[in-house]
């Protein structure tokens, strides 16, 4: 109905009106369009009754007309609750200091974050950023844009190829992306390439240098294959890292010795396994008990500790294998010897001078059998890589 | 006159079939059980206690009683009353229109 509206935040009061006609006084009012409610009567002449703060005044004079005496019982919305307040100051002051200090405490930076990195310490990153201007108990209101604090960023930090600088409340979190940097190259002195031992060379390919030898010349341990010095000798020269690849006909001399009759140790796959149950630096033995039936035989022994997570327990199963062996011997006809040898020698060729060198011929300059044995004298004649590094030594007798 | 006014108004009621309180100035009691009684066009309040009210209407009175009766708001022509009523009278209108 018409109870007005908002009756708590413009303020009412309740009061209690005495008189010989309350009637009078409640007619009266409804007259005057004062709003009223709750009209409760109470026994003896006595009503209780709510009426707005801004009527409480208007009153007055219809009181006076009616013969009524009026008491305020008390005292309902937000006027009187500021009154309350403001009286008490102190809570006041807490209650925007609460607010103010929220506000100050979350508007600064508390923890600064560096994901991404994994060459670039992160101590690097952070006192990059602390440059910039970005470090725990900083404004963040002070603190440039995003985008500008990633370009900063990455100007300061070499070696990465991207930097974001995001901040979620108090927490700045700066991403990176490092750059993929090519594999360094070896730091090579200027040098010339000279010869690694007295060879014919097949093939040159200078890459950074300057060839001195050409195809089919006898070249000597030592010499200069590809100048490290480009220029006239005198005028004006540049020094550089001599680069390229240089073949050449190299003879090796090889004496070998094949025994004719060769002894193998072979498994004949007959075996026997004994367990042992391990306690501290003792065993009991499980199974496998008996004598061992093989004239000659290996044992395997494995032991099996107990762990648990990385420690290793002092309890654990042992395991023995005994393995027979024979001892085949296998006698070889001199071709057979031979051939054995002479694989022997190319595959120490290969291994010593490269994969990439190729046996252009093979002479067998001496050949004997004495005392079982094949005794050999070979010579080898190789294309190999003959090229050697020379570093160039500065104010060298100049 | 009052004669002559009276028929002309009771004249137009059946002609024109329009609600006796807009014409004859009767009070308008709107009822919800009985814990709520609403009341248009009173005439002020003659007695007011938690047991019985009685409101002066154009013409006679109007007697509710009932039990912890009170006032929700009050205007000057409507008033709604809350409170449990176990009755109402009509004083004073004997009379016949």
């Amino acid at each position: 109905m018409k109870i007005p509206t908002l009756t708590r935040v413009r303020g009412c009061v309740l009061i209690a009106v005495r008189g010989e006609h309350v009637e009078y006084f409640i007619n009266a009012l409804a007259e005057n369009g004062v709003p009223v409610w709750d009209i409760e009567p109470k026994n003896g002449n006595l009503a209780e009754m709510k009426v707005l703060l801004r009527d409480f005044h208007a009153l007055r004079p219809l009181l006076k007309r009616t013969g009524c005496r009026v008491h305020v019982q008390g005292r309902i919305g937000l006027p009187f609750t500021l009154v309350k307040l403001y009286k008490r100051k102190f809570f006041m002051v807490g209650i925007v200091l609460f607010f103010v200090l929220l506000f100050l405490l979350s508007s600064m930076v508390w923890n600064v974050r560096v994901t991404g990195n994994e060459k670039i310490a992160t101590e690097d990153v952070l006192e990059a950023a602390k440059k910039e201007g970005v470090r725990p108990f900083k404004w963040i209101f002070r603190l440039d844009s995003p985008d500008k604090l990633s370009r900063e960023l990455s100007i300061r930090l070499p070696g990465t190829s991207w930097i974001g600088v995001e901040r979620k409340g108090t927490t700045i979190t700066i991403q990176i992306v490092e750059a993929a940097e090519p594999p360094k190259q070896p730091l090579t002195d200027p040098r010339h390439l000279i010869s690694r031992t007295d060879a014919v060379v097949t093939s040159i390919y200078a890459e950074q240098g300057r060839p001195l030898v050409e195809k089919n010349s006898r070249v000597k341990k030592g010499q200069v294959l590809i100048s490290g010095i480009l220029g006239v000798e005198g005028g004006n020269t540049q020094v550089v890292v001599a680069k390229g690849e240089v073949k050449g006909l190299v003879w090796h001399e090889y004496s070998l010795e094949v025994p004719l009759v060769q002894k193998h140790k072979v498994y004949t796959g007959e075996r026997k396994t004994k367990s042992y149950f391990v306690i501290g630096d003792r065993a009991v033995q499980l199974w496998g008990y008996g004598k061992d039936p093989y004239q000659a035989s290996e044992t395997l022994t494995e032991h099996d500790p107990l762990t648990w997570r990385s420690l290793r327990l002092p309890v654990g199963w042992m395991t023995e294998k005994v393995m027979e062996v024979r001892e085949s011997q296998e006698t070889l006809t001199v071709e057979e010897a031979k051939k054995q040898g002479l694989d022997g020698a190319v595959r120490d060729i290969l291994a010593k001078y490269g994969t990439d060198s190729q046996i252009i011929s093979q002479k067998i300059l001496h050949e004997k059998k004495e005392n079982g044995k094949v005794y050999m004298k070979v010579l080898f004649e190789v294309e190999e890589k003959i090229a050697e590094e020379l570093p160039i030594v500065h104010n060298q007798g100049e | 006159m009052a004669g002559i006014s009276r028929r002309l108004r009771k004249w137009t009621n059946e002609m024109l079939d329009v609600p006796q309180d807009v014409l004859f100035d009767l009070p308008r009691i709107t009822m919800v059980g009985n814990k709520e009684l609403y009341i248009e066009n009173h005439r002020g309040v003659r007695h007011f206690s938690p047991d019985k009210m009685v409101l002066s209407l154009s013409q006679g009175l109007l007697e509710i009683e009932g039990s912890g009766l009170m006032i929700r708001s009050i205007l000057p022509e409507e008033v709604m009353i809350e409170g449990s009523v176990t009755n109402i009278k009509y004083t004073g209108t004997e009379e016949s229109p």
